[in-house]
């Protein structure tokens, strides 16, 4: 491999290296919609926090379709797919402990989700 | 290796730089302009100039929350760990804070590399929890009926909270305003006040 | 991988503390260790979901106790020794030269 020469640091930090992938993938579900976390828990790499595995949230947006980690962990390909942002409401999550109007958002991988009740 | 004591660590990183140089892996004139970089270039006071800008100019604002990334890049702020950028505005009835509880993401081209306890297991284990608690913890205390909301940075998009403007800055331009803005601001873990500063 | 690093609603880590002008880097170390991960990165050598991973794999009483950037060190020797850019015998042969030298 080579080694990154001097001249292409600046380059390199200002451009990075984007996950997002061509938008050439049908969305699954749209803003609004309401979704189940699919309860997986794979030995491998995943980027879906066990705290959110199983709960229902709302659909807030449509983020784009992107390299999906869990694969690209694995040198088992970029499977590009929607990222949506997800509002969970914060008592779904922790109960009544939790404030009543409190939320907590993810970004999450369409192979994580499934239609609510569905 | 696994279990590497910190009085070896000096010595292990030693060794594998000078591998890797002897390799030709690694070019140091590559590794010193990379570090002096975010050393000397990229920082929260990057992030200052993008909020105090927002506060100033409204149609920046517009497109700083519909294409957070576009409009920051306006600025000259792009790249690595900010690729895809999310901005999340504080309002009278909405508070936002900022998290990883996988690993460390943050939005470096904004705010620079994060501090030891955004990437510290206390911060990430209780910020989705008791996001009020760890608000205590950083002086803000927040009236009940404000709602919270966490954003968990667990996929590739990057998030900044854009602070609300404090009241009595009526008269200030965007550098002065800029000049007030802190880093905690901006992951919301912290507000900002007219007589505070400064985003190192 | 249900491992350590996933943090979110574990109770008893403790106090934040956050550090009052806190440096960029807290020891020369470090800062080596971010820039050979950059370079290192950008030479393709290995991907962030890999190198993610690499810290998942990490032993978790290990993981929870190191500083943080002792995580990117364990991830990127972890990789490039895989990947056979490294061997644990040179590592280890440049470690006992450089501590002789000392």
């Amino acid at each position: 491999m080579p080694a990154l020469p001097v001249e292409q640091v600046d380059g390199l930090i200002a451009t990075g290296a984007s996950a997002r992938m061509p938008d050439t993938v049908p969305p699954r579900f749209r803003p609004g919609d309401r979704v189940t976390v699919r309860n997986i828990n794979p030995l491998s790499h995943t980027r879906l926090p066990r705290y959110a595995r199983g709960k229902a949230g709302t659909v807030e947006a449509d983020r784009g379709v992107f390299c999906f980690n869990d694969t690209n962990a694995h040198g088992l390909g970029h499977k590009p797919q929607h990222v949506y942002g997800v509002r969970f409401a914060a008592r779904d999550l922790w109960g009544e402990q939790a404030a009543v109007r409190d939320a907590l958002y993810l970004d999450l991988f369409e192979d994580y989700l499934e239609p609510h009740g569905g | 290796m696994p279990d590497t004591h910190e009085d070896d660590i000096a010595l292990r990183v030693r060794a594998i730089e000078s591998l890797l140089i002897e390799k030709g892996l690694v070019q140091p004139a590559a590794l010193a302009a990379i570090v002096e970089t975010y050393e000397t270039k990229i920082g929260p006071h990057n992030g200052a100039q993008v909020v105090a800008r927002a506060w100033t100019d409204p149609a920046f604002k517009a497109r700083l929350l519909s294409d957070a990334t576009a409009a920051i890049a306006e600025m000259g702020f792009s790249g690595v760990q900010g690729e895809d950028m999310v901005v999340v505005e504080n309002t009278p009835a909405v508070h936002n804070m900022v998290v990883c509880t996988l690993c460390s993401c943050y939005p470096w081209p904004t705010l620079g590399l994060p501090p030891n306890w955004y990437k510290s297991a206390p911060y990430r284990a209780r910020a989705v929890i008791d996001p009020r608690g760890v608000l205590n913890e950083f002086g803000v205390d927040l009236p009940p009926d404000k709602e919270v909301r966490v954003w968990d940075s667990n996929a590739e998009l990057r998030y900044l909270v854009l602070p609300e403007r404090p009241p009595g800055t009526e008269g200030m331009d965007a550098a002065a305003l800029a000049a007030l803005v802190t880093r905690d601001a901006m992951i919301g873990t912290g507000t900002v006040a007219a007589g505070q500063g400064a985003a190192q | 991988m249900n491992g350590v690093h996933d943090l979110g609603g574990m109770h008893g880590m403790g106090p934040i503390n956050p550090e009052p002008q806190e440096p960029m880097f807290h020891e020369a170390w470090e800062r080596t260790v971010f820039g050979l991960f950059m370079t290192t990165f950008a030479g393709g050598h290995f991907n962030v979901d890999e190198f993610r991973h690499a810290i998942e794999r990490m032993d978790p009483a290990h993981y929870l106790q190191s500083p943080y950037y002792a995580h990117w060190l364990h991830a990127m020797e972890s990789l490039l020794v895989e990947r056979s850019a490294l061997t644990r015998q040179e590592i280890d042969g440049r470690m006992a030269q450089l501590a002789e030298a000392a």
